[in-house]
């Protein structure tokens, strides 16, 4: 029922995809948004400059792709520390929680020069913006499931006699692991788009560099080729946080 | 019947902090022994200090005066020599561990070897009637069936005190009943000293060998009631006249409260 259900979901999103794709083609969305076709390249011209020009994208795909991916795991590594630092020494760690919230309000984006400044201007300085982009959410993520805890379950340990580190490693520990897979599928979006913000600046190869050039060219179908590259490469990594939350969580509500 | 007194609560208060600073009385002078292998249930309306009075016995709460002495020790000390198993108002079962492990986990604060947990686990199991549903996840069990859990898990470290906090309050009437019926049949078998907290009065008189009745504002023991039923009890025993004047005799105690 569940199942054949999720097909008839499928479905409907792909009908629906296509017809986008269609409305798009035949100049539906440049007659809405009163368009030429130069500032809106049609779906088959996007086509055909990645496939002319696949080579060149690639590389450079793995270029923001590597940058995204070690930013996120330095900054979600950092961010679970922090958190778990926070969790087993209250007294300053609340403090500290605070102090990051804030600085996650802060428009990191404006670090983005300030990091080429202090990183150079290769892959380092973009790693340093998206480290410091997934940091929070991950803190203040795994923060909430390491101490949000279901009434009476740290009675419960209590009552057993427990120690703290008992209670951190049968209780904490695995009460956090559905926050940090949330954590960890917003870093997935936040990252990639930190790291083709920051080569916007100053950089000489990735997604984000390539794009502002290819835009100051007019080749607009190839700007659009590098979106659809960095579309798809977002996509890969959600699905692979949501495949590892669909293994990691089997026995969570969420997955019913 | 043994006459050893098992617990026994001598003068004990509790005055909790209130928002603003006042002090708030949830038990005056309460005294009272508990013999070994005796069912007792405390019994009162809401705010009359039965839970409180529970979480001292565990020693999750500190009395602001008296003692309490379990089995010659405190409460504190028979909390880390693991002399009593806890049954909450919720299941309380972590929800990534299936059933069987849920039942493992004070046996692992123990440190008792991976064979051996699962044995007890087993043996657990089915004294609840459970056995087939070793290997799956909480939310995959009914209410009903989850609380069973709960005393299973309660059981694993075999503990001489069983202390329970309003275990079937959540459930509906028909699945209160039938746990009520099998509680006692797994008491029978255990012979553990049982202290039930509840606030439904025939619930109390259906399980007890004594009935403590606590009357609130502030908590104080007002009467406690031998509870003379035959037993086994089943079902059938809610019917009889001597079940019906035993809960109008406790009714009576709550008048003018």
């Amino acid at each position: 029922m569940q199942r054949s259900g999720n097909l008839v979901n499928g479905i409907i999103a792909v009908m629906f995809g296509i017809l986008f794709i269609f409305c798009w083609q035949v100049g539906g969305f440049h007659v809405l948004l009163q368009l030429k076709p130069y500032q809106l390249p049609l779906p088959t011209d996007i086509a055909g400059a990645l496939y002319s020009n696949f080579d060149v994208v690639m590389e450079n795909t793995k270029f923001t792709m590597c940058e995204a991916l070690v930013g996120i795991f330095l900054g979600s590594i950092l961010g679970f520390m922090f958190a778990m630092l926070t969790a087993i020494f209250p007294k300053w760690g609340s403090g500290g929680l605070t102090l990051v919230t804030a600085f996650n309000a802060v428009p990191m984006i404006a670090m983005a020069p300030i990091m080429n400044n202090w990183f150079g201007m290769g892959m380092s300085s973009k790693i340093a913006v998206v480290t410091m982009f997934s940091m929070a959410p991950m803190a203040i993520n795994t923060y909430r499931g390491l101490t949000v805890l279901k009434p009476f379950t740290l009675d419960l340990l209590n009552s057993y006699a427990a120690d703290k580190k008992t209670i951190f490693l049968k209780l904490r520990l695995p009460n956090s692991v559905p926050n940090v897979l949330t954590a960890l599928k917003i870093n997935t979006t936040i990252g990639l788009m930190a790291a083709i913000c920051s080569e916007f600046f100053t950089s000489y190869h990735g997604i984000g560099f390539e794009l502002s050039t290819v835009l100051k060219l007019s080749q607009m179908s190839l700007g659009w080729a590098y979106i659809v590259a960095a579309a798809l490469c977002g996509i890969l990594m959600y699905g692979v946080v949501s495949l590892v939350e669909y293994y990691a969580l089997k026995w969570h509500t969420s997955q019913q | 019947m043994s006459s050893t007194s098992e617990i026994q609560i001598r003068n004990v208060s509790m005055v909790y902090k209130g928002q603003k600073g006042e002090a708030i009385a949830a038990l005056n002078n309460v005294n009272f022994n508990i013999r070994e292998g005796e069912f007792i249930s405390l019994l009162g309306p809401s705010g009359c200090g039965k839970t409180t009075l529970l979480r001292l016995m565990a020693d999750l709460l500190k009395p602001t005066t008296g003692e309490i002495v379990i089995g010659g020790l405190t409460p504190g000390e028979a909390r880390k020599t693991r002399q009593y198993g806890m049954v909450f108002q919720n299941p309380v079962l972590y929800e990534w561990r299936t059933i069987q492990k849920n039942i493992c986990l004070p046996l692992e604060i123990m440190k008792i070897g991976r064979v051996e947990r699962n044995e007890i686990a087993e043996e657990m199991l089915e004294l609840v009637g459970l056995s087939d549903y070793a290997n799956r996840y909480p939310r995959q069990l009914s209410g009903g069936m989850q609380q069973r859990v709960g005393i299973a898990r309660a059981l694993a470290i075999n503990p001489k005190i069983l202390l329970m906090d309003e275990p079937f309050s959540a459930l509906d009437e028909f699945t209160r009943n039938k746990l009520q019926e099998d509680l006692l049949k797994i008491w029978s078998k255990t012979h553990k000293t049982v202290i039930f907290v509840t606030h439904n009065i025939s619930e109390a008189v259906f399980l007890s060998d004594r009935v403590c009745v606590l009357t609130p504002h502030p908590g104080q023991l007002a009467d406690v009631i031998d509870i003379n039923l035959p037993r086994p009890r089943s079902n059938e025993v809610r019917d009889t006249p001597e079940f019906m004047s035993l809960l109008a005799r406790i009714r009576k105690c709550f008048m003018g409260v």
